[in-house]
């Protein structure tokens, strides 16, 4: 085949519709999930830093989780913090959980649901979900400063002062470790400015992919202990936890997928330059 | 077949995911339904969501308390007005008052009034009112972030760029590293001053420091979208199971037809025109 044949073909291929590169997107991703190839994960240093931050809890110290996310998240964050929940409860640690989100209570619920009966755990003595507040960073503060002022009752309308777990809980200085589990605002900024940092108590997070690099800077200022970063980092604590979930399982598929979009974008840019370049042969 | 009301659930959320994705495809009726469908329950469960949990239990539920033994004076013509509210709607108002674990305080009664301004935006001769409260919120929002964004974002972060140089070689290229990108990005965002010479020159590196993250900041949105696009194919792989009578396939089957039949129609009409 003659060169100039063959750059016209590769020209005409980069001028695909784009459903076709929706289709193979789809098919490179659905491929792995029916036909796993168990590719290895090696944890990052940012989840390792986050898984311990959580073992050097002691049976019976105080973790809170937040719940930022909703369904349209799910598929990164649940993972994560179900992970988080499986080392709370494996360690004795006595898990609090609030949600800054409305939807945050639906994955709590969730997620507790799942994994709390796995587990020598009863609700009130090892795990509480406070639930959710309206007023965004407000309620972080609201927190930070007096928690029962915000939070009379538990998602269940329980008098928390009948709550067993509650006891000797009045601000977030009575933890000892914040874990936000955050796809946006107001999520672990908000922890960080109004929660972790005016309070000193240590702080890591579980974020989605679109938000880590708003996160990492935090994290190398020492503001965050640790951030588990999307979908892989999900995997990489589940691996690291040793409770393989939806993390894991979905990592093959993501590795194939992005794979398959470097080559796109590589691609792409070679058809880009070979036309410009016809074009600037033609005038 | 039994439809069970989880198998009718996994019918709804299959038909759902199926007419987003068709919007790949095109614009067309499936994927209209499902994005109002979607907007619509989002507003009420939001708005839903929030009355039973801030403004019944924290606001209404520290203006009337619950209250054990006779009441007398001022305090029962308080409890008057709850009860006329009761009347209306006994399940946020129960009788007796609110038990949320509050005590009374009044105080509460300027976020009240300040929220009921605020549904005066609908009136056009009252909607003047709302501005009352939208000043509050406001006021209060920036007040409260400049206190978190001075504090975290400013002195932590200059804080935190205040790195060991002489630390192992690894940590000395990264700390330079970080210096030169946070000084070569503020010159960049300095617009007093022409960008051109010596200036120029350094905020053409910060412009580079900047295109880097702006491709980790992509990569990252890619690797979020594919996991998402995992979850859905999750669900949709196990819908398509015997025990939901295949519920994927049925649904796949009958977009595709149907969205097939309109392309049709649509040709057949632009044939027509011609």
């Amino acid at each position: 085949m003659d060169k100039n044949k063959f750059i016209t073909i590769l020209i005409k291929l980069g001028k695909v519709d784009r459903r076709v590169i929706f289709l193979l997107i789809a098919i490179v991703v659905l491929i792995p999930l029916l036909k796993p190839l168990g590719l290895p994960i090696r944890a990052t240093e940012t989840t390792q830093r986050s898984f311990n931050a959580v073992d050097s809890l002691q049976a019976g110290d105080r973790l809170l989780m937040s719940f930022e996310y909703g369904p349209s998240t799910k598929p990164e964050i649940h993972p994560m913090a179900e992970a988080v929940l499986h080392h709370a409860f494996l360690k004795g640690i006595k898990v609090y959980v609030v949600c800054l989100w409305p939807d945050g209570q639906f994955m709590a619920i969730d997620a507790l649901n799942a994994i709390a009966p796995l587990y020598d755990t009863v609700y009130g003595e090892d795990y509480v979900l406070l639930g959710f507040r309206p007023g965004n960073e407000a309620v972080v503060k609201g927190i930070a400063s007096n928690l029962r002022k915000l939070y009379t009752v538990d998602y269940q309308n329980t008098l928390v002062d009948s709550i067993p777990m509650m006891a000797g809980v009045y601000s977030l200085k009575d933890f000892n470790l914040i874990f936000s589990f955050s796809a946006g605002y107001p999520g672990t900024v908000e922890w960080v400015q109004y929660g972790s940092d005016p309070t000193g108590v240590p702080m890591t997070t579980g974020t989605a992919s679109i938000q880590v690099n708003e996160i990492i800077p935090y994290e190398n200022a020492g503001q965050l202990r640790g951030v588990i970063a999307g979908m892989p980092g999900a995997a990489e604590y589940e691996a690291l936890v040793g409770k393989p979930g939806l993390g894991i399982s979905g990592m093959d598929a993501q590795s194939i997928a992005h794979l398959v979009i470097v080559l796109f974008i590589i691609f792409g840019n070679i058809t880009y330059f070979l036309e410009r370049k016809r074009s600037q042969k033609k005038y | 077949m039994l439809f069970t009301t989880e198998i009718i659930g996994a019918w709804f959320a299959v038909f759902l995911t199926l007419a987003i994705f068709s919007f790949l495809y095109k614009d067309n009726p499936f994927y209209k339904a499902a994005e109002h469908l979607f907007v619509g329950v989002s507003a009420g469960y939001w708005a839903s969501t929030f009355f039973w949990t801030q403004i019944q239990p924290n606001l209404f539920g520290r203006l009337w308390p619950k209250v054990d033994g006779e009441m007398g004076g001022l305090r029962a013509a308080w409890y008057g007005i709850y009860d006329f509210f009761g009347w209306f709607h006994s399940g946020i108002f129960p009788e007796g008052g609110i038990d949320k674990g509050h005590e009374m305080n009044l105080v509460y009664m300027v976020p009240f009034i300040l929220g009921i301004f605020m549904l005066f935006r609908l009136s056009r001769k009252l909607g003047w009112l709302a501005r009352w409260s939208m000043a509050y919120v406001v006021g209060l929002a920036a007040g409260l972030r400049l206190y978190g964004f001075l504090n975290s974002n400013i002195l932590a972060q200059v804080r935190g760029s205040a790195l060991p140089l002489f630390d192992g070689w690894g940590t000395a290229i990264n700390s330079i590293l970080i210096i030169i990108g946070t000084l070569t990005g503020l010159f960049y965002f300095f617009f007093s001053k022409e960008h051109t010479g010596m200036f120029g020159k350094i905020s053409r590196v910060g412009i580079w420091f900047l295109m880097i993250s702006f491709g980790a900041a992509f990569g990252f949105a890619v690797m979020g979208r594919i996991s998402l696009l995992i979850g859905r194919f999750y669900d949709l792989i196990q819908f398509s199971g015997s025990e939901y009578h295949h519920a994927t396939y049925w649904l796949l089957a009958v977009i595709v037809i149907l969205l097939g039949v309109q392309a049709f129609r649509e040709r057949g009409k632009q044939t027509e025109r011609a």
